[in-house]
């Protein structure tokens, strides 16, 4: 009697056992495919801000956008399959956003300092010539006002006075 | 013309040569406000066009659409697309307090795109399993794009009443910098759906 009770004491604690680590194990792993979605999804947003960044700073962010697209596109389908319940291909697709996105936000940093130099060089660049620009201008326009000034001014010592006639 | 009034001529050429000569580095210097920022979301036919929508739809049957989105915003933007299918009594989006509806998506999309740049995509979906009883059917497993997503979505449906009995519905999200997070962007577009029973 004493062997039997044993006997089914532990099937039932098996049994208990059982569907309780099934269960950790199903929400551990639907927790597990949120939080690789989740980081991924930071991961795409940081990379788009990078981009959004180099933009603002001048670069060509073209072929980044294509990439990040890439990445966008990977997301959705770990989302998607996410909800209709393929967890494998979630985690997956997840996974494979987040060498994109590094690479995406990295390639966006070099863009946005390169371009920031050659902004800086070419507003200087800009500058130093519009001012000698400026300056060849006016020192050319005050030679030919010198030049106009005193063919003037002869002009007018050269000119004959006119005797007028007394009609009356 | 007396010799002040040819100065007074030199001088404004003078001013405007130099006004001239600096307009590169003014231009490239002063960034004038753009206009009115805005993005456009669009649902087109299976032929691309205005026309031609799906209505009665019957189970595995395949149909499709076009949504599109426009971005004139004035710099890049990060967009997400959420499909969500209502029947009559779900809420819609409200325009007024700019809030999405509160029904849960099915599929999504996620894309970029440059200012001044569209986007468009085929949506293909099919009705995967259904049941109809008396004047109530219930769409159980929509497939969109090669997934099978479990819908369970009953609908009542009504001759004389105005309410179509089912939507596919398109809201278009976007990404905010200031709050790192996708927000509602107070744009929907829907396609109206009537399940019907093969013959």
């Amino acid at each position: 009697m004493n062997r039997q009770c044993v006997i089914i004491f532990a099937l039932l604690f098996f049994v208990v056992s059982a569907c309780f680590f099934s269960s950790w194990f199903v929400v551990a792993q639907t927790s597990q495919t949120g939080s690789k979605l989740q980081a991924a999804s930071t991961a795409v947003n940081q990379a788009f801000t990078s981009v959004l960044a180099a933009e603002k700073a001048g670069a060509n962010v073209t072929s980044l956008l294509d990439q990040l697209n890439n990445a966008n596109s990977l997301l959705a389908q770990a989302e998607n399959a996410n909800t209709a319940g393929d967890n494998s291909t979630a985690v997956n697709d997840a996974n494979a956003v987040i060498p994109i996105t590094q690479q995406v936000t990295t390639s966006a940093q070099n863009a946005k300092e390169n371009t920031q130099v050659s902004s800086r060089n070419a507003f200087w660049s800009t500058i130093a010539a519009t001012i000698v620009s400026a300056v060849v201008f006016v020192l050319v326009l005050f030679v030919v006002w010198r030049w106009f000034k005193r063919r003037y001014i002869k002009g007018l010592s050269e000119a004959k006075p006119e005797v007028m006639g007394n009609e009356a | 013309m007396k010799l002040n009034d040819y100065k007074l001529v030199f001088i404004a050429v003078g001013l405007i040569g130099v006004l001239l000569i600096a307009t590169p580095a003014i231009a490239a210097n002063i960034h004038l406000p753009g206009g009115q920022q805005f993005s456009e979301l669009y649902l087109l036919g299976p032929n691309k066009m205005a026309e031609n929508y799906p209505f009665n739809i019957e189970i595995s049957q395949n149909y499709s659409v076009y949504i599109g989105v426009a971005n004139q915003m004035g710099s890049p933007q990060n967009y997400v697309l959420y499909v969500k299918l209502l029947n009559q009594t779900d809420i819609l989006p409200n325009n007024t307090a700019g809030t999405p509806s509160p029904i849960q998506p099915l599929y999504e999309c996620r894309f970029s795109i440059a200012n001044g740049q569209n986007w468009n995509s085929l949506l293909t979906f099919s009705v995967s399993s259904a049941n109809v009883i008396n004047n109530q059917s219930t769409i159980e497993n929509l497939n969109i794009s090669g997934l099978v997503f479990n819908a369970e979505k009953p609908s009542i449906w009504n001759s004389t009443a105005s309410e179509v009995p089912y939507r596919l519905l398109f809201e278009l999200w976007i990404f905010n910098p200031q709050s790192n997070s996708i927000q509602y962007n107070d744009r929907f577009v829907d396609l109206q759906l009537n399940y019907t029973q093969p013959t």
